[in-house]
């Protein structure tokens, strides 16, 4: 008994460390899908059809096939294109680690787009038509009516995406990454202690996304300006807060 | 007596659609200070045409001035009216504003931040200046004492007043009420329609596409009876509501005058 505590506690030490590189990836790609997916629901709404296309298609083909290909493709794939092997890019292509964000971005982008493009839809049309019966344009309509609607909308699925997005980053282990699932699968390759190790890597992956589903409840919470239990009592002019 | 200028001159407005022909050409002309109302069955096209005069709707034909200013509409190549300049377009909305049936506060923003958002985001203008209006028009729509409140946690009856304040804020030449009272119960209608009474009292230039027949009777300067897409008559109260109303309107009315 003591000595199998012993084992769960190095092993949990082992995966500890590999925790940064699995929140590297989580950033990473969590960022640049989101940017791509604002991006790609702009397109979605576009007037000229060549971007909705775009929107589209992109949506088709990443949310169509399977993430882990999407990876092989880029990290082994693209090793055998030779303008890439033999490129300035090669740097960045023989990389695991930027390999794995890349294929996340392209995914989860498609994944987000998808979100946003229906938040954006169910935004009410007549908080729109207020903004623009005074004037609003573009990005002021943008900013000050439309994105805090749909942020708030968005918010429920698109912590969703990013708690799945948190259980994919473990696909970089099939490419050499030393993330969480890597170094767990290389402890287990000479200790043969195959629950143990998978049970602390569990572990760890239920605390990023338990730290994370927190911090997204809570900003729900937050914006949830209008729905906040407080009481109705008319509240006296003295106390109005000034953005 | 000099006769005001027009602050609103639409001319010829036609609107369809698909093959829904909504506006056979109506034309209309508000002067400063005159209160319009605009009344007509469902379907009349009354809505719509309120849409068209602050370009929330494009017609497809016709043409829209606030004061001596032209709505920058233009023909593309398909034959139809489109906005050609969007800014323009946006600046000749800041001249106006809209309270509408279902209100469309901004449900993000508090009571006083929706009323202080055009003034300050649009129109630019000076901080402390916009909050004396804003806290000036609460106070007036009697809505003072809910200042940090959010909209959803307002009653229909005053989640309206606080939009009526929001479109005064920024002292507009002419505001537009889509059935102001259409969504309340009948204890705030009579709260809005008496707000609405003080705004034509102290000069407003309105235009109310309304249900409210006693509203349009004794409030409006010119009621103008909509049908078919078409100005079926129109005339000052008086004459509207008295014997030599024509027989439509008359039609339109008896249901209501029992």
């Amino acid at each position: 008994m003591g000595e199998h505590l012993t084992f769960i506690g190095s092993v949990t030490a082992q995966l500890v460390r590999a925790v940064p590189v699995t929140l590297l990836i989580l950033a990473v790609s969590g960022v640049c899908a989101t940017v791509l997916a604002t991006g790609l629901t702009a397109m979605s709404v576009a007037r000229s059809p060549l971007p909705r296309l775009i929107q589209r298609t992109w949506t088709f083909l990443f949310r169509g096939t399977p993430l882990i290909l999407q990876i092989f493709m880029i990290y082994y794939g693209f090793a055998m294109v030779p303008w890439i092997r033999h490129g300035l890019l090669w740097a960045a292509f023989r990389d695991p680690v930027f390999c794995t964000c890349l294929a996340m971005t392209c995914c989860c982008s498609a994944y987000i787009a998808e979100i946003f493009r229906g938040a954006l839809a169910a935004v009410p049309r007549g908080e729109i038509e207020a903004g623009r019966a005074c004037g609003m344009t573009g990005f002021l309509l943008l900013r000050r009516v439309i994105a805090p609607s749909l942020i708030r909308i968005a918010l429920p699925s698109y912590s969703n995406e990013i708690i799945m997005m948190t259980k994919s980053t473990s696909l970089a282990s099939t490419i050499t990454v030393l993330d969480i699932t890597g170094v767990a699968q290389q402890v287990i390759a000479h200790s043969y202690r195959t629950l143990d190790v998978f049970c602390a890597a569990a572990a760890l992956y239920l605390l990023i996304n338990a730290t994370l589903s927190t911090l997204l409840t809570a900003l729900e919470r937050r914006l949830d300006v209008d729905r906040a239990p407080t009481p109705l009592a008319p509240i006296p002019p003295t106390l109005e807060p000034l953005s | 007596m000099t006769v005001p200028p027009p602050v609103l001159t639409a001319t010829n407005i036609r609107k369809s659609f698909g093959d829904r022909e909504v506006l056979a050409g109506i034309s209309l002309e508000a002067r400063e200070g005159e209160v319009i109302s605009i009344l007509g069955g469902s379907g009349s096209g009354k809505s719509t045409f309120l849409r068209c005069l602050n370009l929330l709707e494009v017609p497809d034909e016709g043409q829209i001035a606030i004061g001596d200013v032209q709505a920058p509409l233009t023909r593309n190549r398909h034959g139809r009216l489109e906005v050609s300049d969007g800014r323009a377009a946006a600046r000749l909305r800041t001249q106006t504003a809209m309270v509408f049936q279902g209100f469309n506060l901004w449900p993000h923003l508090t009571v006083l931040q929706n009323v202080m958002e055009a003034p300050l985001r649009v129109h630019r203008r000076d901080r402390d200046e916009v909050l004396a209006t804003a806290r000036s028009l609460l106070e007036r729509v009697g809505m003072a004492g809910f200042h940090a409140a959010y909209p959803k946690r307002l009653s229909g009856g005053q989640q309206q007043r606080v939009a009526i304040a929001r479109a005064l804020a920024t002292n507009p030449k002419l505001v537009l009420f889509d059935e102001p009272t259409s969504a309340l119960d009948p204890e705030r209608v009579r709260e809005v329609l008496a707000l609405m009474r003080s705004l034509a009292e102290e000069g407003r230039t309105m235009i109310v596409v309304t249900h409210e027949m006693a509203f349009a009777r004794d409030v409006s300067s010119r009621v103008v009876h909509l049908m078919n897409g078409r100005v079926e008559s129109s005339g000052p109260p008086a004459h509207m509501f008295g014997p030599d109303a024509s027989p439509a309107f008359r039609a339109f009315l008896s249901p209501a005058a029992l």
